[in-house]
């Protein structure tokens, strides 16, 4: 895992540590493992619909970068088993920019922002 | 260091021929990433379309490949169908390809060109796909239909 060090991280709080964050959800999306979509589709248009913008819009990095959608897709989503679906159940995190990205096993897409920091 | 070489010294070879020769270059890919790279209809799709032309915009091969799934001809893709190819593209197909070295991909002009493992990727292609894929190919090779709606 290659790690880019962020600009400006402040002095002992590690923005990405999460233990501190707060996020709050901002698009959620159902991936339909059937369809002729891919889940990788799915994903980025559910990020393009937190920030706002069109998928087309959705440039850097690609989200090949960030996380193998493919081995997710296979994982959760993947041939089915003589004839039955695995049934698996899980959850993968990965971080898109400043996303939180969370993909469950039932096909939800959830994508979250952080919240700002209350300065109270 | 000690002195020179002991021209007594006799070089014994079990190989009369040199077998370096017949070792394939460092640079050919092994099997595995060329088979990774044809790993799904899309990417494949895509690497049919450079057998015909080693550039292509990544709009018009989401085009063609829309068309292709949908069978519909170019000009009646629509623009979803095109947007959720293009995005699959860009995301996952186009990088792959790009770290297996079968394409690079120009960001400013979204122009995908040949790399250098495509010939090899495209020889395995045409090796078997001449016979079990023979329609995809042969829509991937077609020209782009020009007519405007």
């Amino acid at each position: 895992m290659s790690k880019k060090t962020d600009e400006g991280i402040m002095d002992g709080d590690d923005p990405t540590s999460g233990a501190d964050t707060h996020w709050s959800q901002v698009a959620q999306r159902h991936y339909e493992p059937n369809g002729r979509g891919e889940l990788t589709t799915a994903i980025v248009y559910a990020i393009a619909e937190g920030n706002g913008v069109s998928p087309t819009e959705v440039k850097s990095p690609p989200l090949y970068k960030c996380v193998d959608a493919a081995a997710l897709e296979d994982a959760f989503f993947g041939p089915d088993v003589a004839g039955d679906s695995r049934q698996g159940v899980g959850t993968v995190e990965f971080q898109y920019t400043n996303y939180l990205v969370e993909i469950r096993s039932d096909g939800w897409i959830q994508v979250y922002e952080p919240t700002e920091a209350d300065l109270s | 260091m000690t002195g020179e070489p002991d021209p007594s010294e006799e070089v014994t070879s079990d190989a009369s021929a040199s077998s370096e020769n017949q070792l394939p270059s460092v640079d050919i890919l092994e099997i595995e990433p060329v088979y990774e790279a044809l790993g799904h209809p899309r990417r494949r799709y895509l690497c049919y379309t450079l057998l015909e032309d080693t550039e292509w915009s990544l709009s018009d091969l989401a085009t063609k490949i829309a068309a292709w799934e949908n069978d519909v001809p170019e000009h009646e893709v629509t623009e979803n169908h095109h947007e959720g190819v293009y995005v699959s593209l860009y995301h996952a197909h186009v990088p792959k390809l790009v770290d297996e070295g079968v394409i690079t991909f120009g960001e400013a002009t979204e122009t995908i060109t040949t790399a250098e493992h495509a010939e090899q990727v495209m020889t395995a292609l045409e090796g078997i796909g001449a016979s079990l894929d023979a329609n995809q190919e042969t829509h991937a090779r077609s020209e782009m239909d020009e007519q405007e709606d």
